[in-house]
């Protein structure tokens, strides 16, 4: 009865604490030559969390993503499911299901849309199971399966960021990392992929996602951490952000 | 009618050498921007390993055959880890001057540890004989040559569209770092479009040495810096582009060849490389070119 | 810019060289970096054995030759595998207007247009030899400066296989693939130790100009140099003269000096050769140019004493053939591998030796990197 603290409830964390961390980052540090782009930032995803990172251009938000999936140099540690994953290659970290689909979707134009799914589905050895995603992401995207033969350098912008994302599905990873979803989008297909971006959220997957579109992405973050000139400068669930717009308007300039 | 269809078949001979050599420098040109200056020498050890396999008595073409291609896959892989790995984020002229220096080092050793002259490969010679496909006498060799290299090719395209690898080879010729964010490994990627590279090299190598009868130092020099003018007419970089610019070279070396009056025969390369530059001055990006995209942002 | 570093008296003889102009700046540089070029070679000129001196003249073309390479491709970014033609146009220039006509009776005695009955003061042969390449680099400058990438390479090449094959074909005028001799022998070794130094500064003053800064800038990036107003092509056609001009002015030299030369001599190797020595001293810089012609002429000169079969020690070494090959190689490779862009990246001999020397308050003055 009384004396008995009750562990916060798991749907609106403050912060996960280290043992419920998906994602552990510490005291990370990403230079290029003399050039400081992000500087001891910490943060934390844990389970089954989407965790938004907002900031203004340049900010360090690709920097930091970039930091955690291996693809720049970095000091600092970074901690995935339990396992020091600091100094492992790119391809080390996916395979271990961290997976990052990188600003302006990059899918690989000269593929058709068949060939982009597979690839996503590389390092996977469960054929069946994997026939099976496939069927699932053209469900979820439905435009995908119209467009199956096509090269994906025909596609349109809205339908590349699907490509990019069902692509980063395809490996089944533990924890997705979105950067900028919404970048170049028109404004009716923004809202839409905030519409798919909780659905993946809603099966289970862990997601960290870099927006410049606050509204938006505060909509549905559990948590949020607002990065400028390099360093984390603030952290806060979804709602106390949604709330409380100084912060965001002191950061992001409105 | 004779003289014409032997000169299209020469043409065609000719082109199918370039391309299957063209086709490996794109490939690894492709997803490394490494102009493999190299590559010559991937063909010559393949020819060396002929000629090794025929010193130790391994007389039968179908052993023989084998281990050229082997060999030059394994060349190829060897130079890739050796001396490319370490240079492999460094500028274009860096890659191009290391391939260079691969290139003098390994032509030495043939000169040194072998010799400086041509050593006799006599495995193929039974294939330079003449057949008869209906009234018209052919070279065996030539439909042979025609044969394989369209199966290579065909071989490659299946491998490239249907194989896990194969696509990452073809994605990593536009988006490198994806590739990886797919969790394939960067240097297995690599390892494989220089392999393959070898293996064609290999098979170039075969037909070369049928044709010659013989391996020196020199032996892959000429074949790649023809290919090399067939990637560029080509646009580099494009697999295909690499095969019609290979086949087109083969049609104009004969063309310039059987129409060029006697006494004007040393011009023939003059007469080539002129062509060809005006070619590259009407169209810089070769005739298949691969589209370059701006503005996106690198990671 | 108006107020000239001579007007103010400086304090410190080391702070008046820092406010100095830049074109002053950039020549004492050059000077600077050619100041070993010059010590070398006149240590060689007064004590070595005359083979020695062969090998520093060879040397010393070959730096030409690498500078001129330089100040196109150091500059504009654009691979060149054409320097042989250049070379090989200023040799054959002075090798059919300054022989003496009764050795071309023997030689050329074919030769058209009259050529064969004249022979011209070697001096203004040479003269006439820079026109003709400077001509053949407008000619040829026109088409190669409007390309880029491998297509522009390719066209250099083209350019060397072409002018290669007439020199070939065309026995009545050149000899063919046979030796042109007879050649007025009429240059030493300082005749080439100036033409170095001269070449230093042309290279180093053009690469500090204004235009080589903008050509370099267009190597970066190329659409942003043009939405800046620069005119790349017309920037990288004068570098192409320039550095044709000098590749000429090497041809010219060699001929003189050798008084014998061969087709052979004007191609791949050649190319090959002083790439090399480019890359692997940095492109980007005179000082690369440089030292790179300087390492690899000493590792060469080295190994083929040991190839050729050495004594050392009283043991006389067999033969070696392509030891000398496997050395090159190994030192580009290596070389390469651990200074991808090779000694001298960004900053020149002096620009380093002003860092190391000087203490920061007194760099303000260091040049552009």
């Amino acid at each position: 009865m009384l004396g008995v603290t009750a562990d916060p409830p798991a749907a609106a964390p403050s912060a996960p604490n280290i043992a419920n961390c998906m994602l552990l980052v510490d005291r990370l540090s990403v230079r290029y030559g003399a050039v400081r782009a992000l500087q001891d930032a910490s943060i934390r995803v844990g389970r089954g969390e989407l965790v938004a990172l907002l900031g203004p251009n340049g900010a360090g938000k690709t920097s930091l993503i970039s930091g955690i999936a291996g693809l720049v140099a970095s000091a600092g540690s970074v901690r995935f499911d339990d396992k020091e994953i600091t100094g492992l290659h790119t391809e080390e970290r996916v395979r271990l299901g961290l997976s990052l689909t990188p600003e302006g979707r990059h899918v690989f134009t000269n593929l058709t849309v068949e060939e982009n799914l597979r690839l996503g589905a590389a390092t996977r050895r469960d054929r069946s199971e994997v026939a099976a995603d496939f069927d699932k992401y053209l469900t979820l995207f439905p435009i995908l399966r119209d467009r199956l033969h096509q090269l994906a350098g025909t596609l349109s912008g809205g339908e590349q960021q699907m490509l990019a994302i069902a692509r980063s599905m395809m490996s089944r990873p533990r924890l997705l990392m979105l950067d900028e979803p919404s970048l170049g989008l028109a404004p009716r297909i923004v809202a839409q992929m905030f519409e798919y971006i909780q659905l993946l959220k809603a099966v289970g997957v862990t997601l960290l996602v870099v927006e410049q579109n606050v509204t938006q992405a505060l909509k549905f973050a559990d948590r949020a951490y607002i990065i400028s000139a390099g360093a984390i400068r603030h952290e806060g669930t979804g709602e106390e952000m949604r709330a409380d717009r100084r912060l965001i308007d002191y950061y992001l300039g409105g | 009618m004779d003289y014409v269809i032997q000169q299209v078949l020469n043409a065609l001979a000719f082109g199918a050498e370039y391309a299957l050599i063209a086709l490996g420098l794109a490939l690894v040109y492709s997803i490394m921007n490494l102009m493999n200056f190299a590559h010559g020498e991937i063909i010559a050890s393949a020819g060396y390993a002929m000629y090794l396999a025929v010193a130790l008595g391994i007389g039968s073409p179908w052993l023989v055959a084998p281990m050229a291609i082997g060999a030059g896959a394994l060349a190829a892989v060897l130079f890739e880890r050796v001396a490319f790995r370490p240079v492999r984020h460094a500028p274009s002229t860096t890659g191009l001057l290391t391939a260079l220096g691969v290139s003098i080092v390994v032509q030495n050793l043939f000169t040194l540890f072998v010799s400086p002259r041509p050593r006799s490969v006599p495995a193929f010679n039974e294939l330079s004989r003449t057949i008869f496909i209906g009234p018209y006498a052919v070279s065996l060799l030539q439909i042979l040559e025609l044969a394989v290299v369209a199966a290579a090719i065909g071989g490659l395209v299946m491998f490239l569209k249907r194989s896990t690898l194969g696509l990452a080879i073809r994605a990593a010729t536009r988006e490198f770092s994806t590739v990886r964010l797919m969790g394939i490994r960067a240097n297995r990627v690599i390892a494989a479009a220089f392999a393959l590279s070898g293996l064609l090299a290999g098979i170039a190598a075969i037909f070369i040495v049928a044709r010659r009868g013989s391996v020196d130092p020199d032996f892959g020099f000429q074949p790649v810096i023809k290919a090399f003018v067939a990637c560029v007419i080509g646009g580099f970089g494009s697999l295909s582009g690499a095969v019609v610019g290979g086949l087109l070279l083969g049609f104009l070396d004969v063309a310039i060849v059987s129409l060029l009056p006697q006494e004007y025969g040393g011009l023939t390369d003059a007469i080539a490389y002129a062509l060809i530059a005006a070619l590259l001055v009407v169209r810089p990006e070769g005739l298949l070119a691969r589209r370059v995209e701006l503005g996106d942002k690198e990671i | 810019m108006s107020q000239s570093a001579e007007s103010t008296a400086p304090p410190i003889g080391l702070k008046h060289r820092a406010g100095m102009r830049p074109v002053v700046r950039s020549l004492i540089g050059a000077l600077i970096t050619a100041l070993p070029v010059v010590a070398i070679g006149f240590l060689i000129f007064a004590f070595a054995p005359a083979y020695l001196v062969r090998v520093a003249f060879a040397a010393y073309v070959n730096l030409l030759i690498v500078l001129g390479l330089q100040l196109f491709m150091g500059n504009s970014m654009v691979a060149n595998l054409g320097q042989g033609a250049f070379v090989g146009i200023g040799a054959y220039s002075v090798a059919i207007l300054a022989t003496p006509v009764a050795m071309k009776k023997l030689s050329i005695p074919h030769a058209p247009f009259g050529l064969g009955q004249i022979a011209i003061d070697p001096l203004l042969a040479a003269i006439a030899g820079l026109g003709i390449s400077g001509i053949f680099a407008v000619l040829t400058g026109l088409v190669i400066a409007r390309l880029s990438g491998e297509a522009a390479t390719i066209l250099t090449f083209s350019l060397m296989m072409i002018v290669h094959s007439v020199f070939i074909h065309w026995t009545d005028l050149f000899k063919g693939a046979q030796a042109f001799f007879g050649i007025p022998q009429v240059v030493g070794l300082p005749s080439a130790i100036a033409a170095a130094v001269l070449g230093i500064v042309v290279a180093r003053l053009f690469k500090d100009s204004r235009a080589g800064l903008q050509l370099r800038a267009s190597a970066e990036s190329l659409l942003a140099a043009r939405a800046f107003g620069v005119d790349v092509w017309r920037l990288r056609l004068i570098a192409w003269i320039l550095g044709g001009i000098m590749c000429g002015a090497a041809g010219i030299l060699y001929a003189y000096f050798m008084g014998t030369i061969n087709v052979r001599a004007f191609h791949f190797e050649l190319v090959m050769t002083t790439l090399a020595m480019l890359i692997l001293g940095g492109l980007r810089t005179v000082s690369g140019a440089v030292f790179g012609s300087a390492l690899l002429s000493i590792v060469l000169e080295a190994i083929r004493s040991f190839e050729s079969g050495a004594a050392i020690g009283g043991i006389t070494l067999p033969p070696l053939l392509g030891l000398s090959g496997i050395a090159m190689g190994a030192v580009i490779v290596l070389g390469m591998t651990f200074r991808p862009r090779g000694i001298f990246v960004r900053l020149e001999l002096d620009e380093l030796l002003r860092r190391w020397l000087l203490p920061p308050a007194w760099r303000r003055g260091r040049g552009r990197t």
